[in-house]
């Protein structure tokens, strides 16, 4: 206990401290404050009312959660905090629950927090221990059932670091009454145990309460906290972006529903799919997908109902392939044309899949090469610093690293939108903004990764200026476009 | 670790030999030297009355591990069972015995070996273990409990009684 209570006067500083030790990026300067409100709303909303948490702070708000409801209900603190878990940690719903019920008493036991079946307490407090068959002293929870320190401090350590769970039921077999956690402490004396416990605690506290997410970053160990629990960019100070409602890495203009959908589409079917389309073709008979095994083109369909002989170049029938009037090698042979063709529509949807999936991917791998971009960029800011640019000048570079980043990641997602979206005049608008942002997005990525040493250094600043000035503005416009679009329920989605 | 184990098992075996619930057997098995092994009990459970596992007494071998009672011992039919619950290698699948679900250490051995018949009677079918009884069970009741009467003959009380006290 006493290492957090230190810590818990100092966490606005610990906050700051770790932006500054980032290489002072947030204080960029006012001429970028401007720009950031034109292009990128979503930013601006994020910094109103959501608050990035430690797990100190998370632990200190968890415990002013705990004590003004005690000091409402009037029942002890370990009480509840269960049933606080147990209402998902919102208050009013627990107090409105509370004060209808006819029975206090009654409600305390159906949440396991009184015991509905206590036995009588024994005259002797020391007696053998039913677990480990001992004399030794005996101690126990309300319900009176009864075991020995050391017995009871195993029972707790497992649950804690196999079960991993901060709501523990009575030793006793049978009995429901779970242990507040005073309780758990005293018995549990092993400082990592004791650590454990607080750490389930605390994700109690998150995992179930609606207004809070843990940041999926690496290590990162914070938490958000937001005042509406919807689809919302979230930025932590670990600088991992994520969407509130889902955890992912923030998707806009793909909602929550439909990513999960496409995410799962990926992982399930993109390495087959990706392979049958490279190795396969189907028969242009019974349409079964067959890999070709051997070198000769004359094919003949192992499916029994089938037997169709079939050339595999042309996907003709094979029959005018071993007589002299051989045509394979012309390309306008009607029969194989109509083979090719039904192929080609039965193969739509799979392509069709690929090109989503294969820009999708490509925009996500030119986003992990280009944060090495930050590295180059940061010497050659150095380099401009030396011949008489002030520090402040030259920020120009990592802003525009900045914004390519963003949009490579828009752009990913307008793919897993654009997936979904069926045909219409909307959907066309938006192709557009995407073809658009894709193609200036390029430039941008060129700029910054060929042009950097050859150009005269205010020509560069002008350039690159203006292109990331450009991008930014466009990618403002397309997630406009694609947010009235959800407002006014234009999009139609194919699932 | 072990300590507590053995002293708590020698404690299940007085308790059993001075009072158990009636047609259930549980005995520690033997080393091969010829000493007791407190962590390797055979064991057999009868069918309930009025059910149509009714007539069988089925060997169950109970396998105890150093750190009981902290966690269950692992349970098995021997020869494995027609139960959708009981996995094919014979071992039982059932929330008491596992120490993730219902499994507290204050649990006896002859709690388990009742809450192990009450099984027998009624599976639980979100937990199938072995896909020949759950399919049998889910599909065709009659042929189950066809196949589960027949199971009841072919290890009838007397005989299994006899190869196990004998």
């Amino acid at each position: 206990m006493a290492e957090y209570d230190d810590d818990d006067f100092n966490y606005s500083d610990s906050g700051s401290e770790v932006e500054m030790d980032d290489g002072m990026s947030e204080d960029d300067g006012i001429a970028m404050e401007a720009e950031d409100q034109n292009g990128m709303s979503e930013q601006k909303d994020s910094s109103l009312d959501c608050i990035i948490m430690t797990s100190e702070q998370l632990e200190k708000e968890m415990k002013e959660t705990i004590s003004e409801v005690g000091n409402i209900l009037h029942v002890p603190l370990g009480t509840c905090r269960i049933l606080l878990h147990k209402y998902k940690w919102n208050m009013e719903s627990l107090m409105e629950r509370f004060y209808e019920h006819p029975d206090t008493m009654a409600f305390l036991r159906a949440a396991h927090v009184v015991p509905k079946n206590a036995v009588t307490a024994p005259t002797s407090s020391t007696a053998d221990c039913d677990i480990c068959c001992n004399l030794a002293e005996l101690s126990g929870l309300a319900c009176n059932h009864r075991a020995c320190t050391a017995c009871w401090r195993r029972y707790l350590q497992t649950k804690i670091t196999v079960d991993n769970t901060s709501e523990i039921e009575c030793i006793m077999n049978g009995c429901e009454l779970l242990i507040e956690d005073e309780k758990v402490m005293s018995y549990v004396v092993e400082e990592p145990v004791r650590a454990s416990y607080k750490r389930l605690m605390i994700n109690s506290y998150v995992e179930t309460n609606r207004l809070l997410r843990w940041c999926p970053g690496v290590d990162c160990g914070r938490a958000a906290k937001v005042s509406h629990c919807e689809p919302r960019l979230v930025v932590c100070t670990c600088k991992s972006r994520f969407c509130f409602a889902c955890g992912n890495e923030w998707h806009e203009p793909v909602n929550c529903r439909l990513l999960r959908l496409w995410l799962k589409k990926c992982s399930d079917d993109s390495e087959t799919s990706n392979w049958i389309n490279a190795n396969t073709k189907e028969c242009p008979k019974c349409l079964v997908t067959i890999e070709k095994d051997g070198g000769c083109n004359h094919m003949t369909c192992k499916n029994v109902a089938c037997r169709a002989e079939f050339c595999w170049m042309c996907l003709g029938p094979w029959e005018p392939h071993g007589s002299s009037w051989y045509s394979c090698n012309r390309f306008d042979d009607s029969a194989a044309k109509t083979a090719r063709d039904a192929q080609e529509v039965s193969r739509a949807a799979l392509q069709r899949y690929l090109f989503y999936y294969n820009r999708y991917m490509g925009h996500q791998h030119s986003l992990r090469l280009e944060n090495k971009l930050y590295a180059t960029v940061k010497a050659k800011m150095e380099q401009m610093q030396q011949m008489a640019m002030s520090w402040i000048e030259v920020q120009f570079l990592r802003k525009a690293v900045d914004v390519l980043s963003e949009c490579r990641r828009t752009l990913m997602y307008t793919y897993a939108f654009a997936y979904y979206l069926q045909k219409d005049n909307n959907s066309i608008i938006f192709e557009e903004n995407q073809k658009d942002l894709e193609m200036e997005t390029e430039k941008l990525s060129g700029f910054l990764e060929h042009e950097l040493e050859s150009e005269n250094l205010v020509t560069l600043k002008q350039k690159v200026q203006d292109k990331y000035r450009y991008v930014e503005h466009r990618r403002g416009i397309l997630l406009k476009h694609c947010q009235e679009g959800t407002e006014r329920d234009q999009w139609r989605y194919a699932e | 670790m072990s300590g507590i184990a053995s002293a708590r098992l020698s404690e299940e075996r007085k308790a059993w030999r001075k009072e158990h619930p009636f047609g259930f057997i549980a005995k520690p098995g033997k080393n091969p030297d010829g000493t007791l092994n407190l962590f390797n009990w055979e064991c057999a459970i009868p069918g309930k009355k009025d059910t149509i596992w009714e007539g069988g007494l089925y060997k169950v071998r109970m396998l105890f591990k150093d750190d009981f009672p902290s966690t269950p011992p692992k349970c098995k039919f021997e020869p494995p069972l027609f139960h959708p619950n009981v996995y094919p290698s014979g071992t039982v699948c059932l929330s008491l015995l596992d120490e993730n679900k219902d499994w507290k250490p204050s649990i006896s051995i002859k709690q388990l070996l009742i809450g192990i018949q009450d099984l027998l009677n009624n599976p639980n079918v979100e937990d199938p273990a072995q896909a020949e009884a759950y399919q049998i069970y889910c599909q065709n009741r009659s042929e189950y409990e066809k196949r589960v009467r027949r199971e009841a003959q072919k290890f009838s009380a007397d005989q299994v009684q006899k190869t196990m006290l004998g």
